[in-house]
């Protein structure tokens, strides 16, 4: 139906927007940290650079996963759901592990704005990732149970549409937080 | 003003025209159009008009053309710019009061703006906890007090005399009893007023007035309010320096008598519920000594 | 000629949906478009009453200066919850509600694209409200501090109860079954319309909640994240709104209206709808320049977007945004004009049954003009500046909300009670519930305009004894309390009519949108043969087949979408 997509369509420019008001609130405060920690003193772009690509391969893989299934093909959408979410996974260890670290040099949400625009955010972010895997893993369960057949789903299909948002969100997360402040 | 007041005479004129045309022609369709006993049918089905519909867009925008050019020319002859210089006066909003301070003399007041009538002064107008807005009806336009932003505006009486009003934008508890007096005086009673408020207050040392100043210092009163020339230099609450030169107490509560002064002292939150001068459970007899030594501040 | 177009036969069967199936759990688990509609209208009358009888306790406090009835904490968290309840569980749902039960039906659809998420809505409504009123009953009482809870007053360090806690949680849940909905009807407008229904011979009232639906998807989440960052403030220390640390103020208010303004927008826009709808069926002529009415609705909603700073001109943003934001107001103006003129036009040689509905959608006109000059003058940065917070603004917005939103909501309910009901409502109570109406809201709010002129602040939970403050006042608590008398008539009409009123047959105000088209009350499955559609208006192609209102169209079977 065509129903579903539209739907996820602009159901995906309404979450835009809120990200967007996230990332205007991070915006306004970027040069108005007068104490304690800003993005420069705290964080490591490399490290989470990384990570990050863990997150744009998944954008890659589960675009694999829509054409096995256009191709019938079930191996391959097993295949390529499984290595989204194990990609998508390994970027959330990354978020947790930079989180906890931040946390063990005493830096949180209640430090200072740079802490409470820095952590909404990326948490924002982080749990918009975390539905992602609980939807991708609903879809690979129902997959071995025998499910999408193809060519054709809208599952798969707003599945994979709400993942790349949440990549590209990401994209612009990134710049945002890490290029500014470090390039 | 002159400037606001025909801006506002032509839009006030500009709406009863607008509403007086809609008010008309649906009376005269009420009167003439209504289905009269007798009608059978339907009347003439008629779809628009291009030609109407660009006309009642374009005299419309026309209108609008003219309104925002009136508000430019208006905004600016309003709030001109302060060109850089150092405010005359600030005016800072606590939560239900206004302490004034005239930086150039040092005195520290409340509640009451003291001004040369017809000179034009810059004020400069913060706040230490959540928002206000400065409104005083007949001096023109308010302005907000906002943590963290200061913002700067003229201020202009005209006439001696006393302008009456009130913090405009909801600030909690007391929003109501946030009022604010602004005096108008010539340029001499101004000068002298300034240089009377200035002037540090000699410590009495003898009689019920020196027990008062001894309890003042005692109980927890300089905590939060200041009488120059004496340790008590918080600034929590309202100066007291020269209390007895205010025509109110408590921004407005009550009128600035002795009597009320003990009124007020026993317990504030009868006449000012929720204020954040709290109730010091004072005796009778410290009560009349601190009242005695406020008003003797003054001589 | 007959009332009634004999499109739909002559139904034997008992109707079902309403009626007959009234179990509570029916309701309950229903994921029927009317019947969640129902609901909606019979929750946002609930939240009416209550939202009404805070605003009379208001008026009973100010109605002479220095009254002592209520404490300031009282009052102020009375004014806070009626200004909350009146926007997002009264009008906003009212219209959403409505929305709901006629869509599908003007559309020649059998239900909402999502049923089940179209009951999600409703319910994280019901739960929104809920979670807000339960405030009143804890500790700390509820929210004090205004409907727009400007930070920092509404955080931690000023606020120190709970209040602002319920209210941003109240709202934001309620906020997304608003968001939900607002989906829910894009999706179902664009892709369930029946064949034929083309986007130019929508129903203007459906024009007018596609916009409104549009607004909800793109403006909610930006409350939405408001409200978050709000509770993130209160309940885990951040910092966003706490200037005392690094947080900003004014932030809170750019986010706040850039929601409010659009929101207000929401609250008028299927009000015009109603209107659009109304003043045609009983003028007897199609709808004059209905391009222009749907294309102007665009352009206010996307005006709508970038004049959220007219709320902040005494915040001292500078005179350039202030230029700005007051030339981006006044332009609203422009096709709010179009719309108020083309109604004019319609009733122009018309043959005019002033009907209960009619009567109130001629009011309305009146009404929302003065409103929206007010706005206008509001709009000019000078002006603004004098009367910005002060009773003027309480006027300027309850004759457009009030005056605007209700009047065409009342409008709206006596037009369609019928059809959702299957009687007719009493004209009788209803020109007394009209004058009644028309007469306690001028008095309560005309008069306001001068008060604000003279200096009286909004917000005040008393007033010190000024020359005609306390006379001007008591006016203004009379005309409450015929607004409130009048509010009884009405609901002592819907209980009288729901009992024995006329029994109403499918279509009795002969109108021509595809809702008149089947039963009254519409059975579960809406229609049993959606009327062909060639035009803007079916029904009247089918009563008059020598004069349809497009000779040359075709009859189309296929569906938009195939
Ligand atoms: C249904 C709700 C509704 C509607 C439709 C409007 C419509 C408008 N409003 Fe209003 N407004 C509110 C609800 C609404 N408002 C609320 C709730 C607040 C206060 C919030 C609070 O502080 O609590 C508010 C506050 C508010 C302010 C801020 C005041 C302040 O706080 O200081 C301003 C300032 O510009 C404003 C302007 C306008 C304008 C320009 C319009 C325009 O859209 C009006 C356009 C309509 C017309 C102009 C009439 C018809 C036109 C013609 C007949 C054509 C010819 C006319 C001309 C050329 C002038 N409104
Ligand atoms: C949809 C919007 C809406 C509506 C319909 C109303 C309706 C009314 N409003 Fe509202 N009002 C607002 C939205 C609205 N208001 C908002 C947004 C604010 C700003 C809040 C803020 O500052 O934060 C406000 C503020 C506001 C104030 C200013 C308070 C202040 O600043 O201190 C006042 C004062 O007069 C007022 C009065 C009224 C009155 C008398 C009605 C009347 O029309 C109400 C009519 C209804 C009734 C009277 C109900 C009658 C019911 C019965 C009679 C049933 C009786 C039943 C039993 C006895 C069982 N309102
Ligand atoms: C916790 C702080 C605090 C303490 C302690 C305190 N006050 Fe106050 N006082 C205030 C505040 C705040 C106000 C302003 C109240 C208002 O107008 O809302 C005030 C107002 C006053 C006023 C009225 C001044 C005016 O211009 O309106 C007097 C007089 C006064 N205090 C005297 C005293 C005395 C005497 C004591 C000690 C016995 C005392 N205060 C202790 C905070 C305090
Ligand atoms: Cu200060 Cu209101
Ligand atoms: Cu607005």
């Amino acid at each position: 139906m065509a129903n579903n997509r539209m739907m996820i369509k602009f159901f995906i420019a309404s979450e835009s927007i809120f990200f967007l008001m996230l990332i205007l609130a991070y915006v306004n405060f970027h040069n108005s940290v007068t104490t304690g920690p800003t993005a420069k003193s705290s964080l490591d772009p490399y490290v989470t650079g990384i990570f990050s690509l863990f997150l744009l391969a998944s954008s890659f893989t589960v675009w694999l996963a829509g054409k096995s299934l256009k191709n019938r093909n079930r191996s391959g959408l097993k295949l390529w759901l499984f290595a989204t979410i194990v990609l998508g996974a390994v970027f959330i260890f990354g978020q947790a592990r930079e989180w906890f670290g931040l946390f063990g040099r005493g830096i949180t949400i209640s430090s200072n704005v740079f802490g409470s625009t820095f952590f909404t955010l990326t948490g924002f972010h982080g749990f918009h990732v975390c539905v992602g895997l609980v939807m991708l893993s609903v879809l690979l369960g129902l997959t071995l149970a025998g499910d999408f057949k193809g060519p054709k789903s809208d599952a798969v299909e707003c599945v994979s549409l709400y993942w790349h948002f949440v990549d590209g969100v990401w994209i612009v997360v990134f710049s945002v937080i890490y290029l500014w402040a470090f390039l | 003003m002159e400037a606001l007041a025909g801006l506002t005479y032509y839009t006030i004129a500009i709406s009863v025209v607008i509403l007086g045309i809609i008010v008309i022609a649906v009376a005269y369709i009420i009167i003439r159009f209504r289905k009269k006993s007798g009608e059978e049918g339907e009347p003439y089905q008629d779809f628009g008009s291009l030609k109407l519909e660009i006309t009642w867009t374009l005299i419309p925008v026309a209108i609008v053309a003219v309104l925002f050019l009136l508000t430019c020319s208006t905004m600016r002859a309003v709030d001109p710019p302060s060109a850089d210089r150092e405010p005359d006066i600030i005016i800072i909003g606590h939560q239900w009061w206004w302490e004034i301070v005239y930086p150039e003399s040092g005195v520290i007041t409340a509640n009451e703006v003291h001004l040369p009538a017809g000179r034009q002064l810059l004020a400069r107008l913060e706040s230490i906890d959540v928002i206000h807005d400065f409104w005083v009806p007949e001096l023109g336009r308010k302005i907000d007090l906002v943590p963290g932003h200061p913002n700067y505006m003229w201020i202009v009486a005209g006439e001696p005399g006393v302008y009456l009003g009130a913090c405009a934008e909801f600030c909690g508890a007391q929003h109501a009893n946030m009022r604010i007096r602004v005096i108008a005086q010539t340029e001499e009673e101004f000068s002298e007023w300034l240089t009377r408020q200035a002037r540090i207050p000699e410590t009495p040392s003898t009689g019920i007035a020196a027990e008062g100043a001894k309890i003042f210092q005692e109980i927890a009163c300089m905590n939060c309010h200041t009488i120059a020339g004496t340790p008590a230099a918080a600034r929590v609450g309202p100066s007291l320096t020269y209390l007895a030169t205010r025509d109110t107490i408590g921004a407005g509560v009550l009128t600035n008598t002795p009597d009320n002064i003990a009124k007020w002292l026993k317990n504030p939150a009868k006449y000012k519920p929720g204020s954040l001068m709290p109730n010091m459970k004072l005796t009778d007899e410290q009560v009349n000594a601190i009242v005695a030594y406020l008003e003797a501040l003054d001589e | 000629m007959s009332s009634r177009i004999p499109i739909v036969p002559e139904s034997t069967e008992p109707l079902p949906g309403l009626g007959e199936n009234t179990g509570l759990l029916s309701w309950v688990a229903s994921i029927d478009h009317k019947q969640i509609g129902i609901m909606y209208l019979i929750g946002t009358l609930i939240y009416f009453v209550i939202g009404g009888l805070e605003a009379l306790m208001i008026r009973t406090q100010l109605a002479k200066p220095g009254s002592e009835l209520l404490s300031p904490e009282m009052y102020n968290q009375l004014f806070t919850m009626h200004g909350t309840t009146m926007i997002f569980f009264v009008v906003m749902p009212f219209l959403i509600g409505v929305g709901v039960y006629l869509v599908p039906l003007m559309i020649g659809a059998r239900d909402m694209a999502f049923p089940r998420l179209n009951a999600l809505s409703f319910w994280l409504f019901a739960f929104g409200g809920v979670l807000l009123y339960y405030s009143f009953f804890t500790q700390s009482g509820a929210p004090d501090v205004g409907w727009f809870a400007y930070a920092p007053l509404s955080e931690k360090p000023f606020s120190l109860n709970n209040g602002p806690t319920y209210w941003a949680l109240g709202l934001l849940v309620s906020g997304i079954g608003s968001l939900i909905s607002g989906l829910n009807n894009v999706v179902t407008i664009l892709t369930m319309r029946t064949p034929g229904m083309t986007m130019r011979r929508l129903p203007l009232f459906v024009w007018m909640m596609l916009v409104t639906s549009f607004l909800l998807v793109f403006v909610i989440p930006i409350i939405t994240s408001a409200f978050v960052m709000l509770l993130l403030d209160r309940l885990l220390g951040a910092t966003f709104f706490t200037p005392a640390f690094g947080g900003s103020a004014i932030l809170w208010q750019h986010f706040f209206w850039g929601f409010g303004h659009p929101e207000v927008y929401i609250l008028v826009l299927p009000a015009f709808g109603i209107v659009s709808e109304v003043i045609p069926v009983f003028s007897r002529k199609p709808i004059y320049g209905y391009e222009f009415v749907a294309g102007s609705t665009v352009a206010i909603g996307l005006l709508s977007l970038g004049v959220w700073a007219h709320h902040m001109f005494a915040v001292g943003l500078g005179n350039v945004a202030n230029a700005y934001f007051s030339l981006a107001s006044m332009l609203i103006a422009i096709p709010t004009g179009i719309k108020v003129l083309n109604w004019v036009s319609t009733m122009w040689g018309g043959r005019i049954n002033f009907a209960v509905p009619m009567l109130f959608a001629t009011a309305f006109i009146i009404e929302f003009v003065v409103g929206g000059l007010s706005g206008v003058a509001i709009a000019s940065v000078p002006i603004d500046w004098v009367v910005t917070d002060s009773y003027f603004i309480v006027a300027h917005f309850h004759y457009t909300i009030f005056g605007g939103s209700l009047f065409a909501i009342f409008a709206g309910v006596y037009y369609w009670f019928p059809k959702f009901t299957g009687r007719m409502m009493s004209e009788t109570l209803g020109k007394w519930h009209f004058w009644l109406t028309v007469v306690g809201f001028n008095m309560t709010f005309f008069i306001q305009h001068f008060l604000g002129v003279m200096g009286m602040p909004r917000r005040t939970y008393t007033y010190h004894d000024m020359p005609y403050w306390g006379s001007m006042n008591l006016i203004s608590t009379i005309g409450a309390f015929i607004i409130a008398l009048s509010v009884l008539v009405f609901i002592w009409n819907i209980i009288v009519s729901l009992r024995k009123g006329e029994p109403a047959g499918d279509n009795p105000w002969k109108a021509w949108t595809l809702e008149w088209a089947t039963t009254s009350p519409p059975p579960v499955y809406n229609f049993k043969l959606v009327p062909p559609v060639r035009g803007r208006r079916p029904l009247w192609d089918l009563a008059h087949p020598d004069s349809p209102d497009e000779p040359d169209a075709k009859i189309v079977t296929e569906g938009p979408n195939g």
